[in-house]
């Protein structure tokens, strides 16, 4: 999928699908700051907008597509578009919704029901992150982009604490080759590998920490970046490893397979994209 | 908020343009009246006589598929083509071909991976793309696709509902392709746990924890009884061993095992693998201790006996090992 075809395929609800026919959350948001960062039609990106506008729910957050009946992580993509578009007060109920989201592992029920039960906290369970879908556990993803939509939100006030929190999540997460998978290290105590899009996305949420802390992590990156087989994990490795100073090659000729493979890889690839998600 | 459907409800409701709905068994599926049979075929290795072999798997179950629209769902789970997790590219090309040698009118490939979200470039490393021609048109990606929200009678898990995909509810037979393999949370991995895959990670996430949280084996048995219209097609060529499904080591099996009935096609390769059917929770929650025997099950092909070896378990779960 090219750049062209990026604008080509926005429905004509607004929203763009992955591939093909139904409009989803993520893919629309990514598209949208694509063509914010790529001097594309603003009246593609107005009625983008629109669409997000039109399907945000009751509770604040955001469903993954229209006719599903749930807030999920994909709210914290949303929460990367500017508030004065969403409009502030839309944009507000949003952000609390995602500061009122954790990991149900490190819920006060959980976790009274564990010390009822005899059992201890698993070091990997000490800090809150966040699910892809409520009611269930914190994981490496929905954990990072939560974090990158609360930078830009720092300013209320319980923003700072769960990053942080978040950020330390992420710490006990890191597989020991530095790298991160969807968040299970050491599965019935086995190390498990690190994946290429997580470990970027992870070092991503982690900017700002002392360099030393994540020397082995920034390897790992680097290490995935030269074998990786995805666009997504490209551009993730490739903003990851440019936030944390590390020089890689301009441009990717990974192929892209959809709007979110194609929005990422301009994202990643204009310094204004790389400053869209890394305010 | 969406009103919830059975799957009977999508389909009548017009999901489905084939006439379909007439072959709908109730929501949760009992035993069938008359067992199935499940068929058990010798094929030493991913060679070119492996079509031969998926053919005369499905020609021991007398199926008709003349104008059903097909899906064959594979388990896909990792880039890496040389070890033993993902189902073998060739087998699914061979189902796919037999499939449409049978009139099938249409035979489409759908999977939802669980941890990994690159699914086309995992089919790609994994070598669907090189094995499969077209591989591209006829895949959906589970985790992507539209879904509806299907609800769940008497389930054995804590969810009532469910989003599903569209392509695996419209269907007319969905064929559960898994590699043969230990699981080091549900004990063993077959055809009815490779239907997690159809839960879209798109709503749930990667991994689809909802799933974990409401207990594995319950949802593996509600999963099951959510898609009655099934065939089962098991990549037992080369299975895994140990800490499956990823973990594990490769293990030389040389079959593919088949059947409509995927609690007795598991089974069978409980059997195959030296686990004992009446000691898998999912099994049991899905089939009574009766059903499940060796002796309520007919086979077609090769003896168990004749094909069985000892897989090797986990610690936790040598419990589950079928005394001789």
């Amino acid at each position: 999928m090219t750049n062209l075809d990026l604008y080509s395929s926005q429905n004509p609800d607004g929203g763009w699908p992955f591939r093909s026919r139904i409009s989803c959350t993520e893919p629309t948001v990514l598209a949208a700051l694509a063509l914010a960062v790529s001097g594309g039609p603003k009246e593609r990106y107005l009625r983008a907008i629109e669409w997000l506008r039109s399907v945000q729910r009751s509770d604040g957050g955001w469903p993954p597509m229209a006719g599903v009946a749930q807030s999920t992580w994909v709210t914290s993509l949303v929460l990367l578009l500017p508030s004065e578009h969403l409009g502030e007060r839309q944009y507000r109920r949003g952000v609390d919704w995602l500061l009122g989201l954790q990991g149900e592992e490190t819920s006060f029920y959980f976790r009274l029901r564990q010390r009822l039960q005899g059992r201890s906290t698993p070091r990997e369970e000490m800090h809150s992150g966040w699910p892809f879908f409520p009611g269930t556990a914190a994981w490496v993803s929905p954990t990072a982009t939560a974090i990158l939509a609360l930078r830009k939100n720092r300013h209320v006030a319980a923003a700072p604490r769960r990053i942080a929190e978040g950020q330390l999540f992420l710490l006990d997460r890191m597989c020991a080759d530095g790298g991160w998978n969807h968040g299970s290290v050491r599965p019935l105590g086995i190390e498990s590998e690190s994946y290429p899009e997580t470990t970027g996305l992870a070092l991503l949420a982690l900017q700002g920490l002392p360099p030393e802390q994540l020397r082995l992590s920034r390897e790992a990156a680097l290490r995935h970046f030269k074998t990786c087989h995805s666009a997504e994990a490209s551009a993730w490795l490739r903003l990851a490893l440019e936030a944390h100073g590390v020089p890689v090659p301009a441009t990717s000729d990974m192929r892209t397979r959809d709007t979110r493979d194609t929005a990422l890889r301009v994202l990643s690839e204009t310094a204004s994209g790389r400053r869209m998600l890394l305010l | 908020m969406m009103p919830q459907l059975s799957r009977r409800d999508f389909i009548a409701g017009g999901a489905l343009s084939l006439a379909a709905s007439s072959l709908l068994s109730p929501h949760r599926a009992p035993a069938p009246a008359a067992h199935p049979a499940v068929s058990i075929v010798r094929q030493p290795a991913y060679t070119q006589d492996l079509y031969d072999a998926v053919r005369r798997s499905i020609a021991l179950h007398n199926l008709n598929v003349r104008g059903r629209r097909v899906v064959l769902k594979p388990n896909l789970v990792e880039f890496d083509p040389a070890r033993a997790i993902n189902t073998h590219p060739m087998l699914v090309h061979a189902a796919l071909e037999a499939f449409r040698a049978l009139g099938a009118a249409g035979v489409s490939i759908a999977e939802g991976p669980g941890h990994r979200r690159a699914t086309l470039d995992m089919a790609e490393a994994a070598g669907y793309f090189a094995t499969i021609p077209d591989f591209e048109d006829i895949f959906t990606d589970l985790n992507l696709d539209e879904v509806s929200l299907v609800g769940l009678s008497n389930p054995h898990s804590t969810l009532n509902s469910l989003y599903l995909p569209h392509t695996a509810l419209s269907c007319d037979l969905l064929v559960s392709m898994p590699k043969l393999k230990t699981h080091h949370w549900a004990g063993a991995t077959v055809s009815m746990k490779n239907l997690f895959g159809v839960v879209p990670g798109g709503v749930y996430g990667w991994p689809k924890n909802i799933l974990h949280w409401a207990g594995i084996p319950e949802c593996v048995a509600d999963l099951s009884a959510a898609f009655p219209h099934t065939f089962a097609l098991v990549d037992g060529v080369i299975g895994m061993e140990g800490n499956g499904p990823i973990q594990g080591t490769a293990k030389q099996v040389g079959v593919i095992v088949a059947g409509p009935d995927l609690a007795a096609v598991d089974a069978t390769c409980c059997r195959i693998m030296g686990i004992d059917p009446q000691r898998v929770q999912y099994l049991t929650l899905a089939r009574s201790a009766s059903d499940l025997k060796e002796s309520a099950i007919p086979q077609r092909g090769e003896a168990i006996c004749d094909v069985q070896t000892s897989f090797a378990l986990l610690p936790q779960f040598e419990s589950l090992r079928l005394m001789v």
